[in-house]
């Protein structure tokens, strides 16, 4: 199955990204894990002949020669789903689009690049209140707004919303 | 340490955001039922504790899982309600539950005497007496059964034939096509058949379950679980993919024997599918070729069914439905039916049955279409009820809308591509 556009995440980002884009008159297809209670504003992007795909989530991507080939999908197994571009807006860490372990912080379904601190004691503020650092950690994008994996630009991937590293 | 933080309990992943309780059809129309977030994770919290704090109205419940779609935290909160009402509650099923559930079992019954029983229970002194004694609603148009079932249709008439083809699929018909409308599997059979596929039986199926879960009969669903699941392997094994028809079969194969009935059943899941994704990967992948009747003309509502909703398979439906030459389709703001399956058969569930419907009636209504499309077995009978209009599967719309014996020609030439063998 072949979109113009995939985008990734419905929150805030995603369906304001999905809206412009289908406006403009691109074919957009929007993953939607689970409903977002802000983001969500299905009813006007499936109108205008928008697909949602509500309560699935991506999971796994294939990248050749430095392009997003296609994108795997927990409801649609082993049927890949491509598009001329994808943008991804997974969110922070609440939302699922980066993880941590003990010593990493990663973005699971496409692996890119994450700008964080190194030193996990630096992770955290011990005053509650106080600015916390791990909210500024991110994935990197080059000046034309495209992904970065393994220091390579991927020129059909764009990270949106809160998912970008904020670290200055 | 973290590590150690990370809770083996599903409930925990809640974060109380509430989403599930806006969209949970009950919710809004029941105010005794405390909604999805409530009677899921937030009362498992006290029932693990506790089951003195299980809590009656969990009967309310559909299993609609509706709350599942939208959960961004990918809480099971239908799977934990079910689970709760057999681990922590003090209902047991009733006789009625028993037989409304048993549909398999009610079916052998029912179906070599259809004719009088169809005839017995469309009377309404019949129905009051249903209704009085085992609380059957009386207002309900009960399901009919067929005098012939599609599995002795299908050794009859179709088995011997089947040979002719080099792929096979392995077709799960269910207790519906069986007992009830076997057109459908009938329907079914000639569609494969002319995309080139040959279609076997699952020599001694049984019901996939669904009802004996939400009815709380755990165990004799986990014996007919695991009875099916080895005839699944045995399919698998050789090389031949599970086609069902019914949503709610697939979602109980696929699903609610690992989450809820604790079954291993990971080896087979991803060969389970529904024959819409079926036909549509396998017309993606150029493995079928389709020739349309040139005279089909036809306006469609779609109607996609809360199980679908949770498979997140409407799309292949909506899809082959556009492909159609003279279909004029619309796509129904997903709803609920308020069927789900056995709850709408119960007396104390029938007006909430009807409310959750109201709004999917209307919307039936003011589209007016010449029918409504839709996967599954008791929102056809819901709707058929509710709004008159007809529901057809899309694979019976298929086998209306394709020119079979024009597709089988194409198909043959795949089929006897070496290539393709």
């Amino acid at each position: 199955m072949k979109f113009e556009t995939i985008i990734i995440g419905a929150g805030r980002s995603g369906m304001a990204k999905a809206l412009q884009l289908q406006k403009a008159g691109k074919n957009c297809a929007v993953f939607s894990k689970g409903r977002s209670l802000y983001g969500y504003n299905g009813e006007e992007f499936r109108e205008m002949g928008g697909t949602v795909f509500m309560g699935d989530g991506v999971v796994r991507a294939t990248i050749e020669n430095g392009l997003v080939k296609a994108i795997y999908s927990e409801n649609f197994g082993s049927i890949p789903l491509e598009a001329d571009n994808y943008f991804l807006a997974t969110g922070k860490f609440f939302a699922g689009g980066l993880r941590a372990d003990m010593e990493h912080i990663y973005e699971p379904i496409f692996g890119l690049d994450v700008e964080y601190l190194k030193n996990r004691e630096e992770w955290f503020n011990r005053d509650f209140a106080a600015h916390q650092p791990f909210l500024d950690f991110g994935v990197k994008t080059d000046a034309e707004g495209h992904a970065i994996k393994d220091g390579q630009s991927i020129k059909n991937l764009y990270p949106i919303g809160e998912i970008l590293s904020n670290i200055k | 340490m973290q590590e150690k933080n990370i809770s083996i309990n599903n409930l925990e992943q809640c974060q109380k955001c509430s989403i599930c309780t806006h969209v949970c059809p009950v919710m809004a129309i029941n105010p005794v039922y405390r909604g999805p977030k409530q009677s899921g994770p937030d009362g498992e919290r006290y029932r693990i504790k506790n089951n003195i704090f299980f809590d009656d109205t969990l009967k309310y419940c559909m299993n609609c899982k509706r709350c599942e779609v939208v959960c961004p935290s990918g809480v099971r909160i239908a799977d934990i309600i079910q689970s709760a009402k057999s681990n922590y509650g003090h209902i047991r099923p009733k006789l009625r539950d028993r037989i409304l559930a048993s549909t398999d079992f009610m079916g052998s019954l029912a179906h070599p005497f259809a004719p009088v029983v169809n005839w017995g229970l469309s009377l309404t002194p019949v129905k009051k007496i249903l209704d009085a004694t085992v609380g059957v609603a009386a207002q309900r148009s009960l399901p009919k059964y067929s005098a012939t079932t599609f599995e002795t249709w299908f050794r009859r008439y179709m088995a011997a034939e089947q040979q002719q083809y080099s792929r096979h699929i392995a077709y799960y018909h269910g207790c519906y096509a069986n007992y009830n409308y076997p057109q459908l599997g009938k329907d079914f059979v000639h569609v494969m058949n002319a995309l080139g596929y040959g279609v076997d039986l699952i020599e001694g199926e049984r019901c996939c379950g669904v009802a004996k879960i939400t009815n709380g009969m755990m165990d004799s669903a986990t014996k007919d679980a695991k009875h099916n699941l080895e005839l699944f392997r045995k399919e698998i094994g050789l090389g031949k993919e599970i086609i069902t028809v019914s949503t709610s079969c697939t979602l109980t194969l696929r699903d609610e024997y690992s989450h809820i009935l604790g079954l291993d059943n990971s080896d087979v899941r991803e060969h389970i599918s529904l024959a819409e994704k079926f036909i549509w990967e396998a017309i993606g992948e150029g493995r079928v070729k389709l020739a349309w009747r040139k005279d089909f003309k036809a306006k469609a509502a779609y109607h996609c069914p809360c199980h679908q909703e949770k498979l997140g398979w409407g799309f292949f439906s909506m899809e082959l439905l556009k492909m159609i030459p003279g279909m004029e389709l619309v796509e129904l703001e997903s709803a609920c039916c308020g069927i789900a399956g056995t709850y709408g058969f119960k007396k104390e569930n029938y007006i909430y049955s009807q409310a959750i419907g109201r709004a999917l009636f209307e919307n039936i209504a003011a589209v007016d279409p010449d029918f409504v499309a839709c996967e599954c077995e008791t929102c056809k009978w819901q709707i058929e009820m509710s709004t008159g209009y007809p529901v057809k599967n899309p694979v019976s719309i298929l086998a209306e809308a394709l020119d079979l014996e024009e597709t089988a020609r194409l198909n043959r030439e795949v089929n006897n591509t070496p290539a393709q063998a």
